[in-house]
């Protein structure tokens, strides 16, 4: 056997082979994006631990984490928020988690999306369960987690090939992905309509739109068909066992020197629509502030938010997101609820 | 750690670097390796290091005392003292809920209104295996089979050697800490074969098992609806192939990186799937259990030597623990409870029966063997006797309205793949890895392992763990 001459066949094939195919897929409008997967979410929370009463922490669903740009805040705040949100999960988990399991007494924003935030307090609802999911990663994941990701983080940060995401795109280029979008006849197909990812994270779990989202109609109205499609199958959204919950959350929050905040993030078009709907705001949102006692944030109440227009009726495209965390951040200070610790 | 993660990537090459590094000498190579083990082990759970360290004294302590002793009872003593420990160990961690369950059923059944939480207890990774290991060096050394260890860190590095630490193979002491006594360095060829085999191994494991088979099969066995008896054969026979992939996987890249090391594990899987007779497929499956409850369990019960109701009860009992030994549910029992009826059924055909196997029945009693075989797959993948129920009544067409779960690609994918991994293994019965690839043309050779290569990188393995961890 002359291995050595077959390792070294094989080295050569594999650089070529992967080269082109790194190749193939930046010429595909593919880059290198960080997985914003448990592990990254993990790393994230710890922070929570060390934060001070001054710190920001920022929790909700992907309205939240698409819509506040960490750096604007920071540019406007003094101080970067640690950024918590989480896509297709309700906040309410994590927020029981700090008020149970840490000493944190600072601000916590909490972004409402109705669908996700109005549903019971259990681990079988899918929100729910997504992010008991990363709440459990943070305190049983194992050393060599930690090391995997620790390790991944610049490969993935250099290589488009490594883009298999822990929420499963369908334009992922994993094996197992790219294999599952072959159909062969109309057995057993998938009701759900194929989604597609269209933001990329960074360290900070820093959510920044693809351009292609704002640009391209065709590829926003494939997402735009994932929310219609979500938004018909939901179950009705329930409001007092989430109220009973924060308003025992709230106090023990509070006394503490905690505050809380909500926030309702734009959303447009049938999305819109199909949430003023089925969870109008008089009966879900105002109801929720008025019995918790809690100050909200409502797109819809102040000019300089309900200015924007949500590509695929959700999420705010980055450069307006932009803009709307700095007028959010504007308005709490005005507010008394921020202050620009660099400034004062 | 996983040998599928990119941390153990990093392990690997410090280990290697440190190894082949003119800065140890044999005695601190192995006190390297004995901590690269504690290390690998650890990042999974520290404390759990206890357990292994409490085995290892045990053992010892228990080998260096039966070696001396002369007198009987005190030798039984010494081998209960290790049993107690060793099977103490694993009948708390693994089973100690599952017992607490059947008592508390049991309780209930006769009237008592008896209520217990779940201890919630956590295994061990790869407790069964160390356990089993230990267990034969003081067994092989009361039976005056073997001598103790010549050292402390031989002994212990025996029982922790990071490559088959967590998923076997089972070694032997005669096997592998024999190997510690003398310096080792693989040569180039073997340290090439190495990494060929843990190439071969994670492309088993990462491409074939994660991302081929297992969503079939995850889709299958967790469907709470009555299938169609196309997809009930998909997700079994899915499942037959992760679990030959995922164990076959593990074992490749553990005699590879040992070989890397210059140490040889023995084989744990000789093409299981090409079996003809269930007898024959013990002998293919992972053989270091199979062979260890043959020697430690079987023949200890009477073997074949006290007639042939007591051979067959024997069989019986040693494939029902064998069963439990996989996991602690009564669905491991009727597994290993199926193929101790499998085997029983055999001898009695094999006593009135001649046949003589030529390359036609052969591969006609391959392919009976293999499907006998996916139907006990069914209890040891479903979680529960209702899920293998509908499984089974709708693989033998009991269900002809069932729902079709499984998409036309997917089915085909299966059903090739399932194909093409039966006529590998009857193709390579005979035969061993290392012999084809000597046989291969360089270049034909240096392209596979490319293609596996680019494959696993692929893939991007998310680093799922290996099935046999849990046992």
């Amino acid at each position: 056997m002359k291995l050595k001459k077959s390792f070294f066949i094989a080295l050569l094939l594999s650089v070529i082979a992967l080269g082109y195919w790194e190749y193939h897929l930046r010429s595909q409008g593919y880059i290198a994006v960080i997985d914003d997967n448990k592990a990254l979410w993990a790393e994230t929370y710890k922070k929570v631990q060390k934060a001070s009463s001054e710190d920001v922490v920022l929790l909700g669903s992907s309205r939240v984490h698409f819509d506040i740009q960490v750096d604007t805040w920071e540019k406007k705040a003094g101080i970067k928020p640690i950024m918590l949100a989480s896509d297709g999960t309700t906040p309410t988990p994590v927020f029981k988690d700090i008020v149970n399991n840490t000493d944190y007494n600072g601000l916590v924003v909490i972004g409402i999306a109705p669908g996700l935030f109005f549903t019971p307090n259990s681990r079988d609802v899918f929100f729910w369960n997504r992010a008991a999911v990363r709440l459990e990663h943070y305190y049983e994941g194992t050393y060599a987690q930690y090391l995997n990701h620790k390790v991944s983080i610049p490969l993935e940060n250099s290589f488009a090939f490594l883009n298999g995401n822990e929420e499963d795109w369908n334009d992922d280029v994993d094996l197992k992905t790219m294999l599952e979008q072959i159909r062969i006849g109309e057995r057993a197909q998938s009701p759900i309509p194929p989604f597609y990812n269209f933001a990329k994270v960074d360290l900070d779990r820093n959510v920044t739109m693809f351009e292609k989202t704002e640009t391209d109609t065709a590829f926003a109205n494939t997402i735009i068909k994932v929310w219609h499609f979500l938004g018909k199958g939901a179950p009705p959204a329930i409001k007092e066992p989430v109220i009973e919950l924060y308003n025992e959350l709230i106090p023990r929050f509070e006394a503490r020197g905690g505050r809380v905040v909500f926030l309702r993030n734009p959303s447009t078009g049938g999305t819109r629509f199909g949430e003023n709907m089925a969870i109008p705001r008089k009966d879900f949102y105002d109801e929720f502030l008025k019995q918790t006692n809690s100050k909200g944030y409502h797109f819809e109440d102040y000019e300089q938010l309900n200015q924007f227009d949500c590509p695929e009726e959700s999420h705010l495209y980055t450069p307006d997101a932009r803009i709307f965390t700095a007028e959010l951040v504007k308005i709490m200070m005005n507010d008394g609820l921020l202050i620009n610790t660099k400034t004062n | 750690m996983l040998f599928n993660s990119l941390s153990f990537v990093v392990f690997l090459i410090i280990v290697m670097a440190l190894y082949y590094a003119p800065l140890f000498n044999w005695k601190n190579k192995k006190r390297m390796l004995l901590l690269a083990s504690y290390t690998f082990y650890g990042l999974w759970n520290p404390p759990l290091i206890l357990l292994l360290w409490i085995s290892t004294v045990v053992d010892w302590t228990t080998g260096n005392k039966l070696v001396k002793e002369e007198n009987q009872r005190k030798r039984k003593m010494w081998l209960l003292l290790s049993m107690v420990v060793n099977l103490g160990f694993l009948g708390f961690f693994k089973y100690g809920d599952f017992l607490l369950e059947n008592f508390v059923s049991l309780m209930n059944v006769v009237g008592v209104d008896f209520q217990a939480q779940p201890m919630d207890i956590i295994l061990p990774m790869g407790i069964s295996f160390y356990t089993f290991q230990t267990m034969s060096y003081t067994i092989d050394i009361y039976k005056r089979k073997i001598q103790p260890a010549n050292t402390f860190l031989d002994f212990a590095l025996y029982v922790t050697f990071f490559p088959q630490l967590v998923a076997g193979p089972i070694v032997r002491a005669k096997d592998l800490i024999t190997q510690f006594y003398e310096p080792k360095r693989a040569t180039v060829n073997q340290f090439l074969f190495g990494l060929f085999s843990l190439t071969l191994g994670l492309f088993l494991k990462v491409v074939l098992a994660d991302a081929l088979m297992a969503s079939t099969s995850d889709a299958v066995y967790d469907s709470k609806d009555i299938l169609h008896f196309w997809d009930a054969w998909a997700g079994t026979l899915a499942f037959s192939g992760q679990i030959f992939f995922d164990f076959a996987g593990y074992s490749t890249c553990a005699i590879g990186i040992a070989l890397m090391l210059g140490i040889v594990l023995p084989d744990n899987f000789m093409y299981p799937y090409a079996s003809i007779g269930f007898s024959d497929f013990w002998k293919r499956w992972h053989i270091s259990l199979s062979s260890w409850l043959r020697d430690y369990l079987y023949i200890p019960l009477g073997g074949n030597r006290h007639g042939i109701t007591r051979m067959y009860v024997a069989l019986m009992l040693t494939m029902l623990l064998g069963g439990l030994w996989h996991g602690a549910a009564w669905t491991f029992v009727v597994w290993g409870a199926l193929h101790g009826i499998y085997l029983v059924i055999e001898k009695l055909l094999k006593s009135s029966i001649k046949i003589k196997i030529n390359a036609f029945n052969g591969i006609i009693l391959a392919l009976l063997t293999y499907t006998c075989i996916n139907f006990t797959w069914v209890f040891f993948r479903a979680r529960s006797f209702e899920t293998a129920q509908n499984v089974l009544t709708s693989m033998l067409y009991l269900n002809p309205e069932g729902k079709a779960i499984i998409g036309g690609f997917d089915l085909l994918k299966v059903f090739a793949l399932t194909a093409i991994l039966f006529f590998c293994h009857w193709f390579m019965r005979n035969t061993k890895v290392e012999t084809v690839a000597g046989k291969t043309p360089t270049w034909l050779l240096g392209v596979v392992w490319a293609a596996m290569f680019v494959l696993i990188c692929i893939a991007q393995g998310t680093g799922e763990q290996f099935i046999y961890f849990q046992f």
